[in-house]
C-alpha cells in the first residue's frame, strides 16, 4: 500500500461504548488495502475495517438494541425532521458533508468524480425532511401510526392499526450503486427500527459519513444505527455475520442471486428476509422515437445506460426499436455511438477492474468475429473507453459485459418483446418507453406486467425513481414494518 | 485456389516444424520471429475470411501490420462461437474442444487442428526439455518418429487415452509423449465417464515404484486431488521421477494451495517439490509453457523448487505479451495485465490469442497471477452468468 494511501474508516458505530464514533483507526480495526489503481484514475483509498468477532457483533447488536425504546419515544415527523436535517447537506453546494462525500465517492466506489456528482444528487433528493415526510405519506398513509394505534380513516371501521418496526434489523447492500445504502438505512431509522448496516464495498462512504453527521446533532437517534464493513464471504467475519443474522428480525439485502440464495439457507424461518435480488431493466423504442430526432432519442437512452455505469438495476441492458427493416436500427446504434462518445466528457466511465475489462474484451472480439462470420451483428465501440454498441436481430435480453454497453435489437412491432423477455420474467424490472403512443403504451404495459415487469417510465426517468418507487414490487416501508391491528370491542 | 491453399499451408507447417524440432533452448532472435510470424499472418489472412474481417475491422491488414505486435488478437471466447480454421481444402484432422466450465450450460470452446504432425512437433520439444529426465530422449527432441532412440520410461497418465477422449487436446499431447518415449508399463487411468481408475493407477505406482527407472506422472491437478483424497498407501517413485500437473480448479472439485497439493504429492508418490512441473496450457493454443525447474534453464534462470513465486516460460516460436485490459496496449513491465500469445504453431487456425488470465512478466515468460472470467457480478444488475443461469431454466 502506497504510503500517501488515504484511509477512510468504513464504520461508524456512535451507540457502542466500545468503540468511539470519530475517525481515527482504533486498537480493534484492520487495513485493507485499495484495489489497484493506474495512473490515470483516482487516488487510492484504503479502508479500515473493525474487526469483529462473534461477542463483539453480540455486543454491537445489544447497545443497537437498547437503542430502540429511545426511538420509539421519538415522534416519527421529529425524525423525519433530524434525518431531513442531514440528508439536505448533501445537497448543498457549500456544506463540507458534500464537499467530503465528493471527494471520497471516487476513490471508493470507482466512479468518475463527475458520476459521483450526479449519483449523489440523486439519490441524496430523496434524504430531505420533504421528500421523507412525503414517503411516510404515499406509504402509511398516517405517520402517525408510527408513535402508536391509529384509527381507521374510515369512520366505520373499528379496528387501529399501528406500523411497527423490527426490534433490531440487519441491512445488507451490494454497493454497486452508491447512496443505496444509506436510503436503507434512513428508512429503517424512520420506522423506528435499530439497524446494523453492512454497506458493500463500493458504497461504504455515504452511510459512514451520513452516521457521523446525525450523531453530532442528533445523538440519541444516531445511537439506534451503526454501519460496518466487511469484505463479504471473508471467513474471518462469519462468525460475526453468522451472530447478526441470528440476532435480526429482520434482514434486508441488495445483491446477486447467490448472495441472497446464501442468506435463505442461513437465516431462521421467523426471520423475515426483504431480498432485492437480481434484476435486469430495458428500453423500447416506439417507431415515433426512430422518425423525429432521432439523436435527441439516442442521447436519452445513452444516459439511462450510461448511468450508475449501467451497475444499476434499473439500467437498460437492451433497447429494441421499433424498426421496419429499413436499416433505422444502424442508424440510431450510429447516434447512440455518438451519444456515448459525447457523454464520456461530461459523465466519464469509472473504474473498471481486470477481471471486468477483460470480459468487454472478450465480448467485443467475440462479436466482432461473428460478424465478421456473416451473422446479422454490427459492433461499435469506443477504443479504451468501455461502452459498446451491439445491433443484434437475433438478440435480446442475453449475456453482457460490464460498462455502457447495450444492445440494440430491431424488432418490427413493439408488441413482440413481451415474449422475448418472457424467458428472464423473475428478473425484470424497469422497461424505459420512448415514442409510444398512450393507449398503445397501455396496452403493451399489460403485457409487460405480465411476464413481470414491475416499473415502465419514460426513458429519460429510469435512473431516478421517487423514493416512494415501489422497488421490486412493493412498498419499501411497507416491506420494513409489521402492522399490528387492535380491536378494541363493541361500545 | 484450394490446392494453393493447402500447398501454402503445407510449405509453412513443413518450415515451421523445422523450426520446432530445434528445441526449445535454441532462442529465436526477435527479427527472425518477426519474418516468420508475420509470414503466419499473412497467410491466415489470405485463407480465413473471417479473421480477415475482423482484422479489418481493426485497420489491419497484409500492407499494414509491419511487426507481430501488431497482429490483432482473436478472444478465446470466440472459439465457442466460431471454427477458425486457416487451412482451406485440408479436412480437419482433430477437433479439440474446452472442457466446459462448472455451468454445464455454457457452450464448449472448439480448436480446429489441420494437421496433427505440426501439433505434436510443438509440443514434444517443451516436454523434453522441461518435464522427461535427461537420460530420455534428450538426443532427440525432434518430430522425426525413431523408435528405439534412447531410454523408454514409464507414463502414468491421469487423463482419458486419446482413444477415449478424442477432443482432449492434453490426451494428445500426452500421446504424443507416450508414443515417443513410453515403454510398455504406460497408463491412462482415467475414464472419460467414471473417472479416476484408482485401483489400476495404485497397482501401476506400485509396478512403477519397483521398477527402478524414473517414471513421468502427467495429469490435471484435480484429478491429482483426487488421488490424494482416496488416501491410498503412499510409494516411493524412483529417483528422477516427476509429476507434470495442469489445469486449474475452475469451480470442479476443490480448490487447493500448490504447495499443499505438491506437499500432498510428494508424500503419496516421493516426488519432491522440485520435481514437480506446472503446465499451462489451452485448448485454443496448440505449444505450452513449463515452470522452469527442470531441464536446461532458460534465459530468465531456474524456477525456484517451492512453489509460490514460479513462473512459466513458452518455446521460442510463442511470444507473450501482457496487455492493458482497457487498451489492450502492452503494461509496463512488471504490471499485471491480461496474457495474450502469439503462438506460431497455430499456423491452422489463428495465431494471436486473447486469454481472459492475468499476469506479469517474469524472467523471460511470465506468471498467472489470476483468472479474470467470471467475475463476481456486482450488486443488484444482472451478470452474464446470472442471465446465462436464468436462461437456461427456462
Amino acid at each position: 500500500m502506497s504510503a500517501d494511501a488515504r484511509i477512510f474508516d468504513a464504520w461508524c458505530a456512535p451507540g457502542w461504548s466500545g468503540v468511539a464514533a470519530s475517525a481515527g483507526p482504533g486498537p480493534a480495526v484492520r487495513i485493507l488495502r485499495p484495489a489497484r489503481t493506474r495512473p490515470d484514475e483516482p487516488p487510492d483509498l484504503a479502508l479500515s475495517a473493525l474487526e469483529l468477532d462473534s461477542a463483539r457483533a453480540s455486543a454491537l447488536v445489544g447497545s443497537l438494541r437498547a437503542a430502540r425504546p429511545g426511538l420509539l419515544a421519538r415522534p416519527a415527523l421529529e425524525i423525519v425532521r433530524a434525518l431531513g436535517g442531514v440528508g439536505r447537506r448533501f445537497l448543498d453546494e457549500g456544506d463540507p458533508l458534500r464537499g467530503e462525500a465528493l471527494e471520497v465517492m471516487p476513490g471508493t466506489t470507482g466512479l468518475s468524480p463527475a458520476m459521483c456528482r450526479k449519483v449523489l444528487d440523486g439519490m441524496a433528493r430523496d434524504w430531505t425532511e420533504e421528500r421523507l415526510e412525503a414517503l411516510l405519506r404515499a406509504e402509511l398513509p398516517d405517520p402517525g401510526a408510527l408513535d402508536g394505534f391509529v384509527a381507521s380513516p374510515d369512520p366505520t371501521e373499528r379496528v387501529r392499526r399501528r406500523a411497527m418496526g423490527a426490534s433490531f434489523a440487519f441491512h445488507l447492500s451490494a454497493g454497486s450503486v452508491p447512496g443505496v445504502s444509506t436510503t436503507s438505512l434512513v428508512r429503517s431509522l424512520l420506522v423506528k427500527s435499530p439497524l446494523l448496516l453492512k454497506p458493500g464495498r463500493g458504497d461504504v462512504a455515504l452511510p459512514v459519513l451520513f452516521l457521523r453527521a446525525l450523531a453530532g446533532v442528533e445523538p440519541e437517534l444516531a445511537r439506534a444505527a451503526a454501519v460496518v464493513y466487511w469484505p463479504g464471504g471473508d471467513d474471518a467475519f462469519g462468525a460475526a455475520e453468522d451472530t447478526v443474522l441470528a440476532e435480526a428480525d429482520l434482514v434486508v439485502a441488495y445483491g446477486g442471486d447467490r448472495v441472497v440464495a446464501d442468506l435463505r439457507r442461513r437465516v431462521a424461518p421467523t426471520t423475515r428476509l426483504v431480498a432485492y435480488h437480481h434484476r435486469v431493466s430495458f428500453a423500447v423504442l416506439g417507431r415515433a422515437a426512430l422518425a423525429g430526432g432521432v439523436a435527441a432519442s439516442a442521447a436519452s437512452v445513452a444516459r439511462a445506460v450510461a448511468l450508475f455505469d449501467r451497475r444499476g438495476c434499473v439500467s437498460p441492458h437492451a433497447v429494441f426499436v421499433e424498426s421496419p427493416g429499413d436499416g433505422a436500427s444502424e442508424g440510431f446504434a450510429d447516434a447512440l455511438t455518438d451519444a456515448f462518445r459525447s457523454l464520456e466528457s461530461e459523465l466519464p466511465s469509472g473504474r473498471m477492474d481486470d477481471a471486468e475489462a477483460s470480459a468487454v474484451q472478450q465480448l467485443r472480439g467475440t462479436l466482432e468475429l461473428r460478424s465478421a462470420a456473416g451473422e446479422e451483428i454490427s459492433v461499435r465501440s469506443g477504443t479504451s473507453s468501455p461502452w459498446t454498441v451491439v445491433v443484434e436481430p437475433g438478440g435480446g435480453l442475453v449475456p453482457s459485459c460490464p460498462g455502457r454497453m447495450v444492445r440494440v435489437v430491431p424488432v418490427r412491432e413493439l408488441e413482440e418483446v413481451p415474449a422475448r423477455v418472457a424467458g428472464l420474467g423473475r428478473h425484470l424490472q424497469t422497461v424505459g418507453h420512448l415514442g409510444v403512443e398512450a393507449d398503445r403504451l397501455g396496452k403493451l404495459a399489460e403485457s409487460l406486467a405480465r411476464v413481470g415487469v414491475l416499473r415502465m417510465v419514460p426513458v429519460a426517468e429510469v435512473a431516478f425513481p421517487p423514493s416512494w418507487w415501489r422497488h421490486d414490487g412493493r412498498g419499501p416501508l411497507e416491506a420494513l414494518v409489521r402492522w399490528v391491528e387492535l380491536d378494541a370491542g363493541p361500545g | 485456389m484450394r490446392n494453393e491453399a493447402s500447398g501454402m499451408f503445407e510449405t509453412l507447417a513443413r518450415e515451421l516444424r523445422t523450426l520446432f524440432a530445434r528445441g526449445v533452448t535454441t532462442p529465436l532472435g526477435e527479427d527472425a520471429f518477426d519474418e516468420i510470424a508475420l509470414r503466419v499472418f499473412r497467410h491466415q489472412l489470405a485463407w480465413n475470411d473471417v479473421y480477415r474481417r475482423f482484422c479489418a475491422g481493426r485497420s489491419a491488414t497484409a500492407g499494414s501490420v509491419t511487426s507481430w505486435r501488431d497482429i490483432p488478437a482473436v478472444p478465446t471466447t470466440a472459439f465457442k462461437h466460431l471454427r477458425l480454421v486457416s487451412a482451406p481444402g485440408r479436412t480437419p484432422q482433430a477437433v479439440f474442444r474446452t472442457s466446459g466450465t462448472s455451468r454445464g450450460s455454457e457452450r464448449r470452446g472448439e480448436h480446429v487442428v489441420p494437421d496433427v504432425a505440426l501439433y505434436r512437433a510443438a509440443a514434444l520439444p517443451g516436454l523434453a526439455a522441461r518435464v522427461l529426465p535427461e537420460t530420455v530422449g534428450r538426443t532427440d527432441p525432434g518430430v522425426e518418429d525413431r523408435p528405439g532412440d534412447g531410454l523408454r520410461i514409464p507414463f502414468l497418465c491421469l487423463l482419458p487415452s486419446p482413444a477415449e477422449a478424442p477432443d482432449s487436446s492434453l490426451s494428445a499431447m500426452a500421446g504424443f509423449a507416450v508414443e515417443r518415449w513410453g515403454d510398455s508399463s504406460s497408463g491412462w487411468f482415467v475414464d472419460p465417464a467414471s473417472g479416476l481408475r484408482a485401483e489400476a493407477f495404485g497397482r501401476a505406482l506400485e509396478v512403477a515404484a519397483a521398477g527402478g527407472r524414473p517414471v513421468v506422472v502427467l495429469g490435471t491437478a484435480f484429478s491429482f486431488v483426487h488421488w490424494i483424497d482416496r488416501g491410498s498407501a503412499p510409494v516411493r517413485l524412483p529417483d528422477g521421477s516427476r509429476v507434470m500437473e495442469t489445469g486449474g480448479f475452475k469451480g470442479r472439485s476443490r480448490s487447493v494451495e500448490k504447495a499443499d497439493l505438491y506437499g500432498a504429492l510428494d508424500a503419496s508418490l516421493g516426488v519432491p517439490p522440485a520435481r514437480i512441473v506446472n503446465e499451462y496450457g489451452m485448448t485454443e493454443l496448440l505449444s505450452q509453457f513449463y515452470e522452469p525447474v527442470l531441464g536446461p534453464p532458460p534465459m530468465g534462470g531456474r524456477a525456484p523448487a517451492e512453489p509460490g513465486t514460479r513462473w512459466h516460460v513458452g518455446p521460442p516460436w510463442v511470444r507473450t505479451r501482457v496487455l492493458d485490459s482497457r487498451t489492450l496496449e502492452p503494461v509496463p513491465r512488471g504490471e499485471p495485465g491480461l496474457l495474450c500469445h502469439l503462438d506460431l504453431a497455430n499456423l491452422g487456425s489463428v495465431a494471436c490469442v486473447l486469454t481472459e488470465d492475468v499476469g506479469v512478466e517474469v524472467g523471460g515468460g511470465f506468471r498467472v497471477t489470476g483468472r479474470a472470467e467470471g467475475a463476481e457480478p456486482r450488486g443488484c444488475s444482472l451478470a452474464m452468468e446470472e442471465l446465462v443461469e436464468a436462461a437456461g431454466e427456462r
